[in-house]
């Protein structure tokens, strides 16, 4: 029984979305994450068991390779297509609560700054890591993180800066998320942030890449 | 004189009448200094490489602060004036100047910084087939003959395309797009690859022909702050054949090749160097590998250019910059292979003070 969850893990670890996916190529026709996961559902597997012991663990997997440095953004993306597919035969449980998630995170790109690459790589994980992801998504001004975390009020915030100038504007965010609510829990990321620039803004933390994140929030 | 890789470059065949003020240069033009870094050698004075400056720059080095778009030539004769007035041995020749060589992209979200996400026009073989692919043969070569005569004794062109192979191809197709594609649908990606590469190839074929191109930028990045944008065997498969080809070309007509790309590019450094056989790279970041170590690491291999990093450009005192400028230029004129320059570019959130503290570091060196 136990196979089928770590057969769930290989497949969202390796990006294999179903039967018809040509990726990867030596497994052309054979079952994916979607096809497992309806299995287990029908062998029995609670809900919360497939999530928590098979899929999670494969997007863990996928995550800590990227943030070794030894997958792409493209595995990533391909893990996150096997995950949507096999969530989808969970959508159902969410619906009725019988699956809870880890909590809220929103997520922008600061005013200026319609890069967007790492704010999505970070929703892609944030989610597959059980977290429910709120994407205002770019060029967002501070009012409308602060009105974003009013309507979430225990939600964490990430927001993230491609340039120089338009990293500056995470101090404006800061400071009306701390105006709002001195509580909230602030990251930022970017190519050209780093954590010094985190403290000196008064944010909690900067992460290199978005599994440091979802590490550092799973074990606080 | 050889390169560290063998292949020579004499490029002082010097061009024609000057039709600017030099009074404000220590040095007169001379391409075959750069020439000298290109190959690897000390050159005979600190010379000065930049790729692109913001137009408020432009116009304070020209001593025109608007650009008159009124003839043909007018706004690159404002270019090459800036570039001469600032000391440099060129003009560089980007092809979103001079459209030589366009690919029609879509509407791609752009204020600050641009998503690679929007504007995709390809996403599958029906849009790959009905795209209206250039043809590169129809651009105005004729422009880079015609700018020879504008050109102050001395100073050459480094002509770029506009964008290079993966830039072009995450414009036309989208980055997320792409990076699905080339897992799920190879054969598409492949003829995209190709009839972006084979178009970008004719185009320096054409370009380097012309006596006035002293040297090309092959101008396309590939990394992030953390690793490479793709994998280095999705690079391996689709883009870097054509750059080596591209470089070939180049070596072909008698031109340096210089590789401008941005981001994290530690794990195919050996292939941009041994295999591609580029003669330089430019664009370093601090936050990635500061230019002090990428000298240290790969400068006895490949010429280095630039690499006063950008943040530190904007963020840092006229005093700071200056220092660090003439301690970069010093090792430069110790070792060879090496022209002081931006990480990148002068954008205009550069002050213009911290731009002149950095190039003023050439006059505190005694050539």
């Amino acid at each position: 029984m136990e196979t089928l969850l770590t057969q769930l893990t290989h497949l969202i670890s390796i990006g294999k979305i179903n039967a018809h996916s040509p990726y990867p190529p030596d497994m052309r026709g054979q079952p994916g994450a979607a096809e497992i996961t309806a299995q287990a559902l029908a062998e029995g597997f609670t809900p919360a068991d497939i999530l928590d012991k098979g899929l999670l663990p494969g997007m863990n997997i996928i995550g800590e390779k990227f943030s070794q440095g030894q997958a792409f953004i493209a595995n990533m993306l391909i893990s996150a297509q096997a995950m949507n597919a096999a969530m989808e035969h969970l959508r159902p449980f969410f619906e009725s609560g019988e699956i809870q998630s880890r909590g809220t995170i929103i997520l922008g790109t600061v005013q200026g700054d319609l890069h967007d690459i790492g704010k999505n790589l970070v929703k892609m994980i944030m989610k597959g890591d059980g977290w429910d992801v709120v994407d205002l998504g770019t060029d967002v001004h501070s009012h409308d993180f602060v009105e974003a975390v009013k309507t979430h009020p225990d939600a964490c915030v990430g927001m993230s800066a491609l340039l120089t100038t338009t990293m500056l504007n995470m101090k404006a965010v800061t400071d009306s998320l701390r105006d709002n609510d001195p509580a909230t829990k602030i990251f930022i990321g970017g190519a050209p942030v780093s954590a010094a620039f985190a403290e000196e803004i008064g944010a909690d933390g900067y992460f290199r890449d978005p599994y440091g994140l979802a590490r550092s929030l799973r074990t606080n | 004189m050889s390169s560290p890789k063998g292949t020579t470059f004499d490029n002082n065949t010097g061009e024609t009448m000057s039709t600017i003020h030099q009074s404000k240069r220590r040095y007169p033009a001379d391409f075959q200094q750069l020439i000298h870094i290109l190959n690897g050698h000390i050159p005979e004075r600190p010379t000065l490489f930049e790729f692109a400056m913001n137009d408020r720059l432009l116009g304070r080095l020209s001593g025109q602060e608007h650009e008159d778009n009124s003839q043909r030539l007018a706004p690159f004769q404002r270019l090459i004036n800036a570039f001469a007035a600032g000391g440099y041995d060129y003009t560089t020749i980007s092809g979103w100047r001079t459209g030589t060589l366009q690919f029609p992209k879509g509407d791609i979200a752009e204020k600050s910084s641009k998503s690679l996400n929007s504007g995709g026009m390809i996403i599958d073989r029906q849009s790959f087939d009905n795209y209206p692919w250039p043809d590169p043969e129809a651009g105005d070569y004729e422009l880079y003959d015609d700018l020879g005569p504008l050109l102050p004794e001395g100073m050459k062109l480094i002509a770029s395309g506009n964008g290079g192979l993966l830039e072009n191809v995450i414009d036309l197709v989208g980055f997320e797009t792409l990076s699905l594609m080339t897992m799920l649908d190879e054969s598409l990606t492949t003829d995209i690859f190709n009839a972006v590469g084979s178009r970008l190839l004719r185009f320096y074929e054409l370009v380097s022909t012309f006596d006035a191109v002293g040297a090309c930028i092959i101008n396309d990045d590939w990394g992030f702050k953390n690793q490479t944008m793709f994998s280095p065997e999705m690079l391996r498969r689709w883009v870097f054949p054509w750059h080596k080809k591209m470089v070939t070309a180049l070596h072909h007509a008698r031109k340096p090749a210089i590789l401008h790309s941005c981001g994290q590019l530690e794990a195919v450094m050996d292939e941009v160097i041994d295999d591609m056989g580029y003669d330089a790279k430019h664009s370093f970041e601090d936050q990635i590998t500061p230019v002090e170590e990428a000298y240290a690491r790969w400068g006895s291999r490949i010429a280095i250019l630039g690499g006063i990093d950008m943040d530190f450009l904007a963020r840092s005192t006229p005093d700071e910059i200056r220092k660090r400028s003439k301690s970069m230029l010093e090792l430069g004129m110790q070792y060879g292979g090496y022209a002081l320059g931006s990480g990148n570019s002068i954008p205009d959130y550069i002050p213009d003070e911290n731009y002149f503290a950095m190039i003023q570091a050439r006059d505190l060196i005694k050539a």
